[in-house]
């Protein structure tokens, strides 16, 4: 058997690369995900040259935070989105001082940044790997219950498939969803 | 009454039909209804991706900035003990050969990982009195030589495979790499750059012919605004001029 074809188990292999100093375990998560958290920087920042430097600091901060990294949790890839939205919510602080100080000088009144932002592109993103890392058919049953909003008995009848079998992929795909999301959440909110 | 489990959460969420009981414990439960709500909120966010257009990558060079961010603040990866010589005196204007030859004193802090562990702190005070007194004495103006060396290194496996030297010249100073044996260009070329130990910035300085010591003018500016990380990378003919992000080599010049 080659537990290598299995993404979850050589995810958690290099979680626990990472963990234990393995500087090349480092690369390869950069290799993976660097185009996940600069995507989800550049869609919260807007500027290509605030998203690289959101990369660059995201990639230090899990070299240097490794020993936070859980190992049991799964893809390091929600552990990466959890720390990308502190960085990313970091340089936001630093925008609005710098607009609130140039506000002052103005002697305008303070107001939030113009620019309104949704708050969830992080989870969309990452939601989005995930489906296209998972296997199919679960994937694909998963992207026409959520994405194509179509019932399990549409999608048991065009895929062949019993209906049961449509239920449990929707049911484990959901779960494995959101255990990624509660994963971001717990990084985040550290 | 027991929990639902999991499989039945997902089907409250999702709106399939439950046992009524079992619907009327989550009404009732905080921990029940803040799980389904999870689950409908990630069906939600699951749904909304249509409109998601392509992943961007970052620049190459973002990568070779963080290895160079993470070199340069851990003290166990920044030459400590193989810098330390670096303020003594060396034979003026020493060729290309001396230079990979030039003997590194014994008295060099020679710590093992482990023990350089336990003195971290210590290692970390040394090296920068280590560094104040090299950079007394190898920054003096008007004295020719060489004036800082450094190993330079594989980034992944620490090997030593080649040496970057600093020298003073008449007019400036001039940068000399020198390799163990050739490296690899591949069907590119290498480049030799240096990095800002703030990680963010980088500048090259020339093109290195594989298997030839290169020799490249830099100024005093560069080391006093922290351009002190020696690297070479492989570059390709892309018409890119940023760093390719493969670093073969690199090492840090002492203070």
């Amino acid at each position: 058997m080659h537990v290598h074809d299995d993404p979850d188990i050589e995810s958690a292999e290099l979680a626990v690369r990472l963990a234990g100093g393995d500087r090349e375990a480092l690369a390869e998560m950069y290799r993976r995900w660097s185009p996940l958290v600069h995507t989800v920087a550049l869609r919260a920042l807007g500027t290509r040259e605030d998203a690289e430097d959101v990369v660059q600091q995201v990639f230090v901060a899990a070299w240097r935070g490794r020993g936070t990294l859980r190992p049991e949790r799964g893809s390091p890839a929600a552990w990466l989105v959890g720390i990308t939205k502190h960085r990313v919510a970091d340089v936001r602080t630093q925008r609005y001082r710098a607009h609130r100080n140039l506000q002052a000088l103005a002697s305008e009144v303070v107001t939030e940044p113009a620019t309104p932002h949704d708050s969830d592109w992080a989870e969309r993103l990452l939601l989005v790997h995930e489906l296209e890392r998972m296997g199919d058919p679960r994937a694909t049953v998963l992207r026409m219950a959520f994405i194509e909003d179509r019932t399990h008995d549409d999608i048991a009848r065009t895929l062949e498939m019993p209906l049961g079998t449509v239920k449990s992929h929707v049911r484990r795909g959901l779960l494995e969803l959101r255990d990624r999301l509660k994963e971001v959440e717990r990084v985040a909110s550290d | 009454m027991s929990h639902p489990t999991d499989d039945e959460l997902v089907d409250l969420a999702l709106g399939e039909p439950v046992d009524a009981d079992r619907s009327a414990h989550v009404e009732q439960c905080a921990v029940c209804s803040a799980s389904v709500e999870q689950l409908r909120r990630t069906a939600r966010l699951a749904s909304g991706s249509e409109s998601y257009a392509g992943w961007h990558a970052p620049d190459d060079a973002v990568w070779a900035r963080v290895t160079a961010q993470i070199d340069a603040d851990d003290p166990l990866r920044a030459e400590v003990p193989d810098t330390a010589t670096a303020g003594t005196a060396y034979a003026p204007e020493p060729g290309p050969a001396d230079a990979t030859v030039t003997p590194i004193s014994a008295g060099a802090a020679r710590v093992t990982r482990r023990r350089a562990a336990a003195w971290g702190a210590a290692l970390v005070a040394a090296s920068l009195v280590v560094g104040l007194l090299a950079g007394r004495a190898i920054w003096s103006p008007d004295e020719s030589g060489s004036v800082s060396q450094v190993a330079l290194k594989t980034l992944d496996t620490r090997q030593r495979e080649g040496e970057a030297s600093v020298v003073r010249t008449g007019d400036g100073l001039d940068l000399t790499v020198v390799t163990d044996r050739p490296l690899d260009a591949g069907d590119g070329y290498l480049e030799v750059w240096l990095i800002n130990a703030d990680g963010k910035r980088m500048v090259s300085v020339g093109v290195l012919r594989p298997g030839e010591t290169g020799t490249f003018p830099i100024s005093q500016a560069l080391i006093d605004q922290g351009y002190v990380v020696v690297d070479i990378s492989k570059e390709q003919f892309d018409d890119k001029p940023a760093h390719s992000g493969d670093s073969l080599l690199r090492g840090q010049l002492p203070a």
